[in-house]
């Protein structure tokens, strides 16, 4: 009893080193993940772009439309930095917070090039279950922020592009945003909730991993007692 | 050390070009989307050069549409709202531009399957935009409502941005006017241009 009482804060400190390198290895997956997913997403931003409005017009002469040079290049510049985050400083904080923001600004361009759908917008609800995943509340709180900072700007100098309306109440980009908070509340609580699994898992293997050491030592010394007694009779 | 500098280089270069990025890219898509196209020089009275037919008596609304034109999905979009809420007495016309030399089938595109679907809705081909050029129009969207003396009561776009679908004033303007039969508007278009500069036609 006193010998598991003392080993205690090795069996914490072994559980803590377990749940940082899972931990670590969820999110350098993660990582890889948002990668390869902010690349489909700007693959696709590029097709959109070319399939809802090519080119503008002017009589029978065209020119390739501002959408697709916005698809090819604003989402190139929202790609690049993730992505080398991603292969570069896989699972550190700055990687998984410019993700976030990344991801939320691909769903802002993705939404302008379909044309303002409304559809569109459910990749902003998609994408913040997505970085759930991450286990870490802080990356939901940055897209959150985006989302936000997205809407309050746009309604401020631009507010047709945001609400369909010219004059909406200032107010508005909280609604918006309101709704956001409604899905971070459940993806937030599961993000702690996760943790805490994920410690108490890392902290039950911990104690296998200790039980299973003083298992080898008692037999090891059993055996090396039985070894003297075999000596002793022999 | 120096891979650990140039690393480091690499990853603030991309930080900043990404920063720069979204805020071009704002700007870029804010300055398009709220530049309005070329405003009508709008006839008083109904052109008398148009080829398209007027009741003495009726109102009329005419709408010039490049079938090419993105945008101008956001203006059929608009038109349909009016047409379903106008007085079914409303002759409405969207006028389809179509270079003499493109080749058959250059104008069958969605924003003129759009427009032949619309209801109580007569879609006419506008060849090299002649009909555009009587009206005064040079941009796709732009609309006319004339009352039942012949007499311009709007001429604008009724679409809020470009390619903007939605509730605003140039639309509400329209449906007001057409409804009371009574008042005058105007409203920014936004669209492509409907003849090719220099060589199309224009008033």
């Amino acid at each position: 009893m006193s010998e598991n009482h003392a080993a205690v804060p090795a069996i914490n400190a072994r559980a803590e080193e377990l749940h940082r390198e899972q931990t670590l290895a969820r999110h350098k997956m993660l990582d890889r993940m948002f990668a390869a997913l902010l690349v489909v997403q700007y693959l696709a931003g590029i097709v959109a772009a070319f399939v809802v409005s090519p080119y503008a017009w002017a009589g029978k002469e065209r020119v390739l439309h501002l959408h697709v040079w916005v698809a090819v290049l604003a989402g190139a510049g929202i790609t690049l930095l993730p992505v080398l985050l991603a292969w570069l400083r896989p699972g550190t904080v700055l990687t998984r917070q410019v993700i976030a923001a990344s991801q939320m600004l691909s769903s802002a361009l993705l939404i302008h090039l379909s044309g303002g759908r409304i559809e569109t917008h459910f990749h902003v609800f998609g994408s913040l279950a997505f970085l759930a995943f991450y286990l870490d509340w802080r990356v939901i709180v940055t897209a959150t922020v985006i989302v936000a900072a997205d809407h309050f700007v746009r309604g401020l100098y631009w507010p047709e592009s945001v609400y369909g309306i010219a004059d909406p109440e200032w107010w508005r980009f909280l609604e918006h945003a309101g709704w956001v908070v409604f899905e971070d509340v459940f993806l937030v609580w599961s993000c702690i909730f996760g943790q805490r699994e994920l410690r108490a898992s890392a902290l039950r293997q911990a104690e296998i991993e200790h039980l299973s050491e003083m298992e080898q030592l008692k037999s090891a010394a059993l055996e090396m007692a039985l070894s003297e007694i075999r000596t002793a009779t022999a | 050390m120096n891979r650990r500098v140039l690393l480091t280089g690499t990853l603030i270069l991309a930080g900043a070009l990404w920063a720069a990025t979204v805020a071009a890219a704002y700007r870029a898509i804010h300055r398009f989307e709220t530049t309005p196209g070329e405003a009508a020089i709008a006839r008083e009275s109904w052109p008398a050069a148009s080829q398209l037919a007027r009741t003495p008596g009726t109102w009329s609304l005419v709408m010039l549409v490049h079938p090419h034109c993105s945008c101008s999905r956001a203006s059929i979009h608009e038109l349909a709202a009016i047409v379903e809420k106008a007085p079914r007495d409303l002759q409405t016309s969207v006028l389809v531009y179509r270079p003499h030399d493109a080749a058959a089938g250059w104008e069958r595109t969605d924003v003129y399957a759009s427009a032949r679907r619309l209801r109580h809705t007569q879609v006419v081909i506008d060849e090299d935009g002649v009909e555009a050029a009587a009206f005064g129009g040079f941009t796709s969207g732009q609309t006319f409502l004339y009352d039942g003396d012949g007499r311009l009561r709007f001429a604008g776009g009724i679409t809020s941005l470009r390619g903007h679908a939605g509730i605003n004033r140039g639309r509400t303007d329209v449906l007001s006017i057409a409804t009371r039969r009574s008042g005058n508007g105007t409203h920014p278009v936004f669209g492509c241009a409907i003849s090719t500069p220099a060589t199309g036609a224009k008033p």
